[in-house]
């Protein structure tokens, strides 16, 4: 297309220019009945999977249906959502902090018509543009990052190992039939974005082979300091290397010491080390923020690598499942999954998830991997 | 790589306009390139003092300084960095300087 202008004039780049003015209000957006009970609401209830009702002071009422949202959307999709929201709840909507879609309206007889709705509406392929769920004891939607469709720094993707779990886990998002929430998460490679290291389950994207040295380009793409900075173990040192009879300043890196973390290509582009058999997954469990009963705790390794399996993970899946399975058949009502863990014995939850443990497991990073080991004779054969 | 002729000299690019070669950067021609990129209507010894500083910086220590150093070094606000160089330090000096993109998540 054409070049069409919005009005900025590129010789004049500073003319007429908005900064500073932040996000729009959020009260600018409220539907009239979230506007008028602000602050005064009573309780509220499950009335079933995907549907909430609060009531408040005043005797109103407004009733919440949940659905599943892919996060990555289309501006059709949302122009759906949008044409959803107008038709039955005054053209107002909201988004949850796990990217699941709300609708509220404000009486019990708009439900089931906005339900109908949402549920006769299905992509192409057959899949439910808008899945009922993701309240109570169940599992809700996967909080995940970019992977292959835009990051420079993944292991593995996002989008695509997200919907091959929740394919498999779809009943659940429905339903309410586990001990407590549990919450998956997603990030493709270890800076982990997101919630990863606070998850119930986590799966994480994991190199498995140092980084490639690209000498001729190192020092102008790269500030070398950097590089050497951002290496947890210090693999990384300064060195000069011959290329074609020049010599030039680089990095050297001991593969003895490298764990693989990509940190050093986060800084230095000329330091690449994605590879297709080398990457894969890792999955971690046992995470929680929130504080209820417990306190909030980091998420664990329990299965050191995986490969990336290409477009459904199969094995990924299948260990998700198992854990989930183990999960919901042992552990005490209202009990997270880490709390599950903890109160068994770590030994136990291998045993019951049927997962292997290897020696990767095993902290070895710095001071703090000492008070991971079992300084006890308490545990089980 | 892109390659541009400015001023008799070319330069080969990024597709952010960074130049690949710091050596190659150190003269006028990709200064004033770089300031009809950038949008900026003159160059003033401001602008000139934060370009030679950066690159002292850079030559002397391999990295680009942190933005408090630059404006300790410098005796410039951030908000006045910002006003000489509208893109900001790293976008706006640090390319003109010809010093490498920065990196990280930015």
């Amino acid at each position: 297309m054409a070049f069409i202008s919005s009005g900025y004039d590129p010789e004049n780049p500073m003319k007429d220019r908005i900064t500073d003015i932040g996000p729009r209000n959020y009260e600018e957006f409220y539907p009239p009945v979230i506007k008028e009970n602000k602050g005064k609401w009573l309780y509220h209830e499950i009335i079933e999977p995907g549907v909430l009702v609060h009531v408040s002071e005043s005797g109103d009422e407004v009733y919440t249906v949940r659905v599943g949202g892919c996060r990555l959307m289309s501006v059709s999709h949302i122009r759906e959502v949008c044409e959803i929201a107008e038709k039955h709840c005054g053209g107002y909507v909201r988004w949850t902090t796990r990217n699941n879609i709300e609708f509220m309206v404000d009486s019990k007889e708009k439900v089931q018509p906005l339900k109908d709705d949402l549920l006769s509406r299905k992509q192409p392929g057959g899949g439910f543009k808008f899945p009922i769920g993701g309240t109570g004891a169940g599992i809700t939607n996967i909080i995940h990052t970019q992977g292959w469709i835009h990051c420079h720094t993944p292991a593995t993707d996002a989008s695509g190992p997200v919907k091959a779990v929740m394919d498999d886990l779809f009943e659940d998002f429905g339903r309410m039939r586990l001990p407590a929430q549990l919450r998956i998460s997603l990030a493709c490679c270890l800076n982990m974005c997101g919630a990863v290291h606070c998850s119930d389950i986590a799966i994480l994207g994991y190199h498995r082979k140092p980084p490639m040295l690209d000498h001729e380009y190192l020092d102008k793409m790269c500030e070398i300091p950097l590089a050497i900075a951002a290496c947890p173990t210090a693999a990384i040192k300064p060195a000069k290397v011959e290329v074609d009879g020049a010599t030039l300043k680089s990095v050297a890196v001991n593969n003895e010491r490298c764990m693989f973390c990509g940190n050093c290509y986060t800084m230095c582009p000329s330091m690449p080390l994605s590879d297709k058999e080398g990457d894969g997954i890792v999955l971690m469990a046992g995470g929680k923020v929130s504080n209820r009963i417990s306190n909030p705790k980091f998420s664990k390794v329990v299965v050191g690598f995986l490969p990336n399996e290409t477009p459904r993970w199969p094995s990924t899946v299948k260990a998700i499942r198992q854990m989930v399975e183990a999960y919901t058949a042992d552990a005490n009502k209202y009990e997270r999954l880490g709390e599950w863990a903890e109160r068994i014995g770590w030994e136990r939850f291998f045993e019951k998830c049927e997962l292997e443990f290897t020696h990767h497991l095993i902290d070895d990073f710095r001071d703090p991997a000492y008070f991971t080991w079992r300084q006890t004779t308490n545990f089980k054969f | 790589m892109p390659t541009v002729e400015f001023q008799g000299k070319s330069f080969s690019i990024d597709e952010d306009g960074f130049i690949d070669n710091y050596e190659d950067g150190k003269c006028d021609e990709w200064v004033q390139y770089v300031k009809k990129e950038e949008g900026i209507d003159e160059l003033t010894d401001e602008h000139t003092k934060v370009i030679d500083i950066l690159r002292e910086y850079y030559e002397k220590n391999g990295i680009a300084p942190m933005v408090r150093v630059l404006s300790k070094l410098t005796g410039f606000k951030l908000k006045h960095i910002y006003e000489l160089f509208p893109s900001g330090p790293g976008k706006g000096a640090c390319k003109m300087a010809g010093l490498p993109k920065p990196t990280g998540c930015v």
